[in-house]
């Protein structure tokens, strides 16, 4: 579904990705986690042409990513993204943060995207904000809107680029049960997060990054008890205290 | 072919348009000298506690803002003669910007202290400081910073004001460039040559506007 | 002999009806013809389009570089001179239309920029177009964030009609002009011109402070 071959990406000067190899399979789950910049959240932004790269190779879904705008904008329908930040749009209501994609690219019909959006934020446990505005919501309620709002589009991947950092401690495993929910329902997922537990739960491989290099990459119980390399252990030996 | 005929016969008006943006230079000069005056002593007290202090500058401040620099203009050059008081049209022009820029720039000042946060005053206060220290050590420093540019900004807004000073047959730029247009029937030339003229002086204060913003870029401050 | 100036000023009532009417629509249509064609330079200035951005960026730096009044005199005396007839009130509606659009488009410009990159960022990447993206999520949000700018523009647009009074047409100010050379009280004229505007700006004056009071809380 998704393959990497010898990726490499600069910002500047700085060498942010460098030489990655990696596939996921159709409806495999990964999980990346490494410290702060070791290019976590630049890997799984390229899936979808949000970061451009300089060398190397990137098929998703059959697509080669490159500079064919066309290309990507169909790419885009297929790879569902949701933000740290959420991002969901202010100006309008829950719904219709949800059925704006599947009107405008998918070209759904209103009525259809509609009761499509409905049933997606029922799916995530928000039916009953279908007309609330973003700034009514809590947190963990945003972040489920916009992953009900990608989920709208019917993507064959969602990419999840640290989806709850940003929350309260209480909201995180709100956010966390829904996407264990698609998980278990088979989606191609690659999670970018700290939250071991997900990991330990859904994932089918953990990848450990650092400076920009895949360092090790293991099944999850593999990963967590007995993680070949210094650094991964290390870094676990931090995260784990809590 | 009407581009050829452009740069030589504007070559030819030069000293007219030289004269006119020499004079220009001073009018906006003097006008904004005084408007930094009475900028300055309108803010004061526009930030008084007490009313009736404060009324006179809001009032002033108000009126101004909300009424056209031409008719302040008019309203000074035939209505100070009613009073007995006969001033030559150039000093009457430059008390008309005065006036004129002097209200906004005492919003502008204003603007600057109060962004100051809450929390130095309290500092100050707290350190045992009078007003007058607080103001002078703490305050007037720090609501400096964010005032030049704007400051900057109404200066630039003041010399585009000083043209309408030609309607009362001050000897300024746009007057120079009118009497070209109209006296020697060179419209496009007059006006063009006049308009660079200003183009001038308008890039020249966003240089320095420029230049101060690039100057104030502390570490630590977005 | 005060009231009976003051009488007399009244008398010249038309006149100063005209006025403010000239006044009010030549401000009114400037507004509509800025705001819309403000929004445009406004979106091509902060485009990817590098070279378009700089153009328009050249074309707004010379009219808001230069005063008004040579503006209006080079539309008034150079249009005819290609073959273009305008008379007063139409000069007057396309140079203060032309000006206000080119400083609306810095507004809108900023607004644009204003708008959190993330919010592009969710929009691309659901596949929205940039044109989509345009229209759907960074205008509606630019838009709200430059309204009150807006509406102090509005205040300057009317100012500035003033200065149509130099090529003679009968707005508020030349009103006033017309009417001293008969009631030779500049003081008791020009008050009345001056709270003829004031009665107009104040109230956008303080509206605009009311919007960009309440403004920052609703937008976050």
């Amino acid at each position: 579904m998704i393959k990497y071959s010898g990726v490499n990406k600069w910002f500047g000067t700085l060498h942010v990705l460098i030489d990655i190899d990696l596939e996921v399979a159709t409806g495999e789950v990964v999980v990346v986690c490494g410290p702060s910049g070791s290019g976590k959240s630049t890997l799984i932004r390229c899936v979808n042409g949000l970061e451009p790269f300089q060398k190397g190779s990137l098929v998703v879904d059959g697509v080669s990513l490159g500079k064919d705008d066309a290309k990507l904008r169909h790419l885009r329908m297929e790879v569902g993204f949701v933000f740290q930040s959420f991002n969901l749009y202010p100006h309008k209501t829950a719904l219709e943060n949800a059925t704006l994609a599947p009107v405008h690219v998918r070209k759904l019909p209103v009525a259809e995207a509609r009761a499509r959006g409905i049933a997606m934020l029922e799916k995530v446990g928000l039916g009953d904000k279908i007309n609330s505005y973003p700034h009514q919501l809590s947190g963990g309620q945003q972040q489920r809107v916009a992953i009900a709002r990608s989920l709208c589009m019917q993507p064959k991947i969602m990419l999840f680029d640290e989806p709850t950092s940003a929350l309260d401690p209480e909201m995180i495993n709100e956010v966390l049960d829904v996407m264990v929910a698609l998980a278990r329902e088979g989606m191609t997922m690659m999670v970018v997060t700290h939250e071991m537990g997900f990991a330990r739960k859904v994932a089918d491989r953990v990848i450990f990054m650092d400076h920009g290099a895949i360092v090790e990459t293991a099944e999850p119980e593999t990963f967590f008890t007995a993680a070949k390399n210094e650094r991964t252990r290390e870094f676990l030996g931090k995260v784990l205290q809590h | 072919m009407l581009l050829n005929l452009n740069t030589r016969v504007m070559l030819e008006f030069l000293p007219e348009i030289w004269q006119g943006f020499l004079a220009t230079l001073m009018l906006s000069a003097a006008g904004f000298a005084g408007a930094m005056v009475l900028g300055v002593i309108a803010c004061g007290l526009s930030i008084q506690p007490a009313r009736l202090l404060r009324a006179p500058a809001v009032v002033y401040i108000d009126a101004v803002r909300a009424t056209p620099l031409l008719a302040q203009l008019y309203f000074l050059y035939f209505g100070l003669p009613r009073l007995g008081i006969l001033l030559p049209e150039m000093l009457i022009g430059v008390i008309a910007l005065s006036l004129n820029s002097g209200a906004y720039i005492a919003e502008i000042i204003r603007s600057g202290i109060l962004s100051i946060q809450r929390g130095q005053v309290e500092a100050s206060i707290s350190s045992g400081m009078t007003y007058l220290q607080r103001m002078r050590l703490i305050i007037l420093p720090q609501a400096l910073r964010p005032t030049i540019s704007p400051l900057i900004g109404q200066a630039i807004v003041l010399v585009k004001d000083s043209s309408l000073l030609s309607l009362i047959s001050v000897v300024e730029l746009t007057r120079a460039g009118q009497r070209i247009a109209v006296e020697r029937f060179m419209p496009v030339e007059g006006l063009v040559a006049t308009a660079l003229a200003y183009l001038v002086l308008y890039y020249l204060l966003k240089l320095l506007a420029g230049l101060w913003s690039r100057q104030n870029r502390l570490p630590g401050r977005a | 002999m005060f009231w009976s100036q003051l009488d007399r000023v009244m008398g010249y009532y038309p006149v100063l009806l005209k006025g403010i009417t000239t006044t009010v629509s030549l401000s009114l249509i400037a507004l509509l013809i800025g705001v819309a064609v403000g929004f445009a330079f406004g979106i091509m200035r902060a485009g990817r389009n590098r070279p378009l951005s700089y153009l328009v960026g050249l074309y707004i730096d010379f009219f808001r570089g230069t005063p008004f009044l040579v503006q209006l005199f080079i539309i008034f005396f150079i249009l005819p001179a290609i073959g273009i007839e305008l008379n007063a009130f139409t000069a007057g509606v396309v140079a203060l239309s032309n000006m206000a659009a080119c400083f609306i488009g810095e507004i809108v410009a900023a607004g644009i920029a204003a708008v959190p990159t993330g919010q592009t960022e969710a929009a691309a990447a659901s596949g929205l177009t940039k044109a989509q993206q345009l229209r759907h999520v960074v205008l509606p949000q630019a838009v709200r964030i430059v309204t009150p700018s807006l509406v102090g523009q509005f205040v300057l647009l009317i100012k500035d009609s003033s200065v149509v009074s130099a090529i003679g047409l009968l707005d508020l100010t030349r009103s006033g002009w017309v009417i001293v050379q008969s009631v030779p009280n500049g003081l008791l004229v020009f008050a009345i011109i001056a709270l003829g505007y004031f009665v107009i700006c104040y109230p956008l004056i303080w509206l605009s402070r009311r919007m960009e009071d309440r403004g920052q809380a609703a937008i976050l």
